[in-house]
């Protein structure tokens, strides 16, 4: 009775809408992007109209902002961190950096594209994107949570091994433990 | 007024001369003074010019790569603040295996200066306490601000691009397209295509 399709939809629908209202996001900035969050969640576009706000650690957080570009050294970092977040959680990816390396393409340490390491939801376009922005890429968020297509935390799951491949292609002293479920 | 601010500088390389072989010198402009000393000068020098010429400040410490002379070029800036002059004093050292003087014991701050040149251009300094690694982290590569790494080459092996950046160009040619200008024939060496 309660597993059937059509109880399941209106429970998927109440979590969903109480999800995308709840958006904490972990207090952890890479690259230069980080400093456009102080004013995206304070008085002058207060992104908390719309339930975003800071968490202090990845246990609590819902949202990890990648802030610019990453270095191979805090990919390391950003991984551990991604692997400790409770589901469901999502990825931002913040700036051009992190869509196609933006100016920093040709540099030796730092990724170029974000998707191959980590499954992003949403990207954010712009160098540096204005808070304006910032909360654009927010919405889109919200309105693919409610609509339940902000699943990339499952697809991380499915696709475990290829993501894994591509890590240790990049991190070549592996110290950290396997991601478990 | 000029003449004395300029005497000030001149009385410093007065006094180099005397007592250091000094190969090049020259006061670039006010308050700007240069010297070109052998890798075993430096100790000295730098020992002189911070005891007996007030040079006390450390400024910083950077390294040039002359690969068409093979050679590196670290230069060490030093700063008075009493008569507000800047003091540069160059060396040079072979590009393969050059080790120079440690200068950390003069002071402290050189040795953060000297771990980042060993890791990014691969030169030794002699005694130089501190771990291998600084910045970069599990690197098994060339030190990568030599100018022979080839950063676009390393990239493309390493990580992977997204369609539709291809025709990004080295900024030197971008710029000859430009302007017009002749890409000078160290550079064409290097040069990507």
């Amino acid at each position: 009775m309660y597993n059937d399709k059509e109880s399941q939809k209106i429970v998927d629908i109440i979590q969903n809408y109480a999800r995308k209202h709840s958006l904490f996001i972990l207090a952890y900035g890479t690259g230069c992007g980080a400093i456009e969050i102080p004013p995206t969640m304070t008085s002058r576009y207060d992104a908390e109209r719309f339930g975003i706000r800071g968490s202090a650690t990845p246990r609590q957080a819902d949202v990890l902002l990648i802030t610019g570009y990453l270095a191979t050294k805090s990919l390391k970092r950003v991984i551990k961190v991604y692997e400790q977040m409770q589901d469901p959680k999502y990825v931002i990816g913040f700036g051009s950096c992190t869509i196609n390396g933006g100016m920093y393409w040709d540099s030796y340490n730092t990724i170029n594209v974000l998707d191959k390491y980590l499954p992003v939801d949403v990207y954010i376009n712009g160098c540096m994107p204005r808070p304006e922005a910032v909360i654009a890429g927010f919405v889109k968020l919200q309105k693919l949570i409610q609509q339940g297509k902000a699943d990339g935390w499952d697809i991380y799951k499915k696709n475990i091994d290829e993501y894994k491949a591509n890590q240790k292609k990049i991190i070549t002293n592996w110290v950290m433990p396997d991601f478990n479920f | 007024m000029s003449e004395n601010i300029l005497s000030k500088e001149q009385l410093l390389l007065d006094l180099l001369k005397k007592k250091f072989i000094i190969n090049e010198s020259s006061i670039k402009r006010a308050k700007r003074v240069e010297v070109k000393v052998d890798p075993k000068e430096i100790i000295p020098v730098l020992l002189y010019a911070k005891e007996n010429s007030r040079y006390i400040s450390f400024a910083h410490m950077s390294c040039v790569d002359w690969i068409e002379d093979g050679e590196f070029e670290v230069v060490y800036i030093l700063w008075n603040p009493e008569d507000k002059i800047n003091f540069f004093v160059k060396t040079r050292v072979s590009r393969d295996n050059g080790v120079l003087p440690n200068i950390d014991f003069i002071w402290r701050q050189a040795n953060t200066y000297e771990r980042e040149i060993r890791e990014m251009f691969g030169i030794q300094f002699e005694g130089l306490i501190g771990r291998q690694e600084f910045i970069l982290e599990d690197w098994e590569h060339m030190p990568p601000m030599r100018r022979d790494f080839d950063t676009a080459e390393f990239v493309k092996k390493t990580y992977f691009n997204r369609p539709g950046r291809e025709d990004a160009k080295d900024v030197r040619e971008f710029v000859q397209e430009r302007t017009d200008e002749e890409l000078p024939d160290f550079a064409k060496k290097y040069s990507r295509d």
